[in-house]
């Protein structure tokens, strides 16, 4: 097993390691999502919005090349107990990929590649600023780590307002564990289903007039990020996005994952990402 | 025989090798991406991504896209420069860590010139040229599609270098015997075949190709049968050491390279899925040859059996 021995190529992430971890549970959880837990040996540490690369099975063992590549997943939740280490996961059976991951069953192996990337910026206590996390559709998974430590910072839960939208009630992803972790939590469904009938940005908006003297953290689909991004800037407020991309590596090496981010060219996502301040992402160019 | 007693060493146009397993270029960065997962110094060494004289920004995204078995990429000659590679990239690297750099270049002096450069470091045990960027002048044809660019292009390499001289070639010919034999010809020192396959897909709701740049290389497992009829054509044709690449995912990959006369191998796309490929092929190889009784990797080059023995 590979230690932090401070060789890696890129100061600001930790580690990565590559594992085959046990499938504790791969259960089914509203909508097209799931829940993956795996139990990880000597997982290293990770900060909120950085991610894993996940391949169902190791490969030399089944030659199993389609799909060929793994897919890139936040990481929701690292629970360590007594021995234990449990990694959590959350995933929308999407494509290929997911689906075969989706019949990963108990005691089956799957292969990991993480942590990777680099984090949302480290939240100071005393800082006076509200957090404002905003999450959409799956990209509600790279949240719930931020809040959890936001929230560990905070003078009182109301200095961690948590946003969370989806299509309808049942793709609201991981909302029980939102609600026990006593942040303040809205939600938008684009069917009224549960919380605001609408977009969740629309809930960001009413959030910033009230006290703009916040700091937002959106991630999701990219519209959605876009509209965040426009709505903070046009109030001054600063916010970070998590970014997703196709990617076949997630360490910085295939160059695929290549984002309209800065004054001119790219940024990758995997390493100078995935968090960007929405302000240097070129959201025109985005596809 | 135990795996730990198989003699693991190959001579590659004059580059001695720990073992045969290299990983290729463009799949590997700069090397240092990839000091976490395993020490470098247990492989036979990697080709860096091909460098320009210049620093390069890469094509405008998407860049990469998943086929059956494959992935196709269009991500342009994005390279940080030689001359940043010299100075940043290869001091990184332990001394163990065998480099084999590779230079693109728009015109035969633009590879010379980047050629020579590269050979000043001691740390650069081998050069590699990728004869698959477009020639400026001819209107974007590969330097590895046109025997007379082909020509061109290893001589003005050849007299820019003393180090081992590789030669990357494109399987985008109808001919790629021919291509080695020019290779030969010119002072090349070994082949490394194939590159990627050029090829296309498309999105049909929307109705575009899945890449910006419209057409992209296909590399992976889907290449690997014609990359071993390329090798084994090569095998046929030239005298000078042939590096085998195309979908080498596993051990028992690596082997088929070998035996159809690659004396050496490169392991591409499987470096992105599985960091540690290299090094768990590189063991697989031994473990192969001791269950086969061979004391000498080098003894499985071309020792494919064609005939009923």
């Amino acid at each position: 097993m590979t230690t932090d021995d401070g060789k890696n190529g890129n100061p600001q992430n930790r580690l990565p390691v590559r594992l085959d971890a046990e499938v504790v549970e791969n259960r089914h959880e509203g909508g097209g999502n799931r829940r993956l837990v795996v139990e990880v040996a000597e997982w290293p540490d990770f900060r909120p919005g950085q991610f894993v690369m996940v391949s169902p099975g190791p490969r030399a063992d089944v030659e199993r090349w389609d799909p060929l590549l793994p897919r890139p997943m936040a990481i929701y939740r690292l629970r360590r107990d007594g021995g234990s280490t449990q990694l959590e996961i959350l995933y929308k059976v999407s494509g290929r990929g997911t689906g075969l991951l989706a019949q990963a069953v108990s005691g089956q192996r799957v292969r990991l590649v993480g942590p990777l990337g680099c984090p949302f910026p480290a939240i100071e206590a005393g800082s006076g600023l509200r957090r404002i996390l905003v999450g959409g559709g799956t990209g509600i998974a790279s949240l719930f780590d931020l809040a959890a430590r936001a929230l560990e910072v905070a003078s009182d839960p109301t200095g961690v307002q948590v946003l969370l939208g989806a299509r309808s009630a049942e793709d609201l992803l991981g909302a029980d564990d939102f609600e026990t972790l006593g942040v303040t939590l809205s939600f938008a469904t684009e069917d009224g289903s549960r919380g605001h009938r609408g977009f969740v940005t629309e809930l960001l908006e009413q959030c910033l007039d009230a006290d703009p003297d916040s700091m937002v953290y959106a991630c999701g689909p990219t519209p959605m990020m876009e509209r965040c991004a426009g709505i903070s800037s046009e109030r001054g407020v600063t916010c970070m996005v998590s970014l997703e991309n196709h990617m076949a590596c997630g360490f910085g090496v295939c160059l695929g994952c290549a984002a309209p981010v800065g004054s001119e060219g790219y940024a990758l996502v995997c390493q100078e990402g995935p968090v960007f301040d929405a302000a240097t992402v070129r959201w025109g160019e985005m596809p | 025989m135990k795996p730990s007693e198989v003699d693991t060493r190959v001579e590659l146009g004059g580059l001695s090798l720990r073992n045969p397993v290299l990983a290729a270029s463009g799949t590997f960065g700069y090397g240092q991406e990839f000091l976490p997962f395993f020490d470098l110094g247990r492989i036979g060494g990697f080709v860096a991504k091909s460098l320009t004289l210049e620093p390069r920004v890469g094509n405008p995204p998407p860049r990469i896209a998943e086929v059956s078995s494959g992935m196709l990429n269009a991500i342009s000659l994005e390279n940080v420069g030689v001359e940043n590679f010299l100075r940043e990239k290869l001091p990184a690297l332990p001394e163990e860590v065998t480099v084999i750099a590779s230079v693109f270049g728009r015109a035969p002096d633009e590879y010379a010139e980047g050629v020579r450069r590269l050979s000043e470091s001691d740390r650069v045990a081998a050069i590699e040229v990728n004869a698959s960027c477009p020639h400026v002048k001819s209107g974007g044809i590969e330097f590895g599609q046109d025997p007379t660019l082909l020509t061109e292009l290893v001589r003005a390499a050849r007299e820019a270098t003393s180090l081992p001289l590789l030669v990357k070639l494109s399987p985008n010919v109808t001919d790629i015997a021919g291509m080695a034999r020019i290779c030969e010809a010119g002072g090349a020192d070994a082949v490394s075949l194939i590159n990627a396959v050029q090829a296309l897909d498309v999105d049909v709701e929307s109705r575009r190709p899945v890449l910006k740049n419209v057409l992209g290389g296909l590399s992976g497992p889907a290449i690997q049968p014609i990359a071993l009829r390329m090798v084994w054509q090569v095998y046929q044709a030239v005298r000078i050491p042939i590096c085998g690449i195309g979908g080498i995912s596993t051990a028992q990959d690596a082997v088929k390279f070998l035996l159809c006369g690659a004396t050496a191998i490169q392991v591409g796309t499987a470096n992105y899925l599985n960091p540690m490929a290299t090094e768990e092929i590189s063991q697989g190889i031994s473990a192969y040859a001791a269950r086969q009784g061979v004391a000498r990797i080098a003894d499985l080059v071309g020792a494919l059996r064609l005939e009923d023995a």
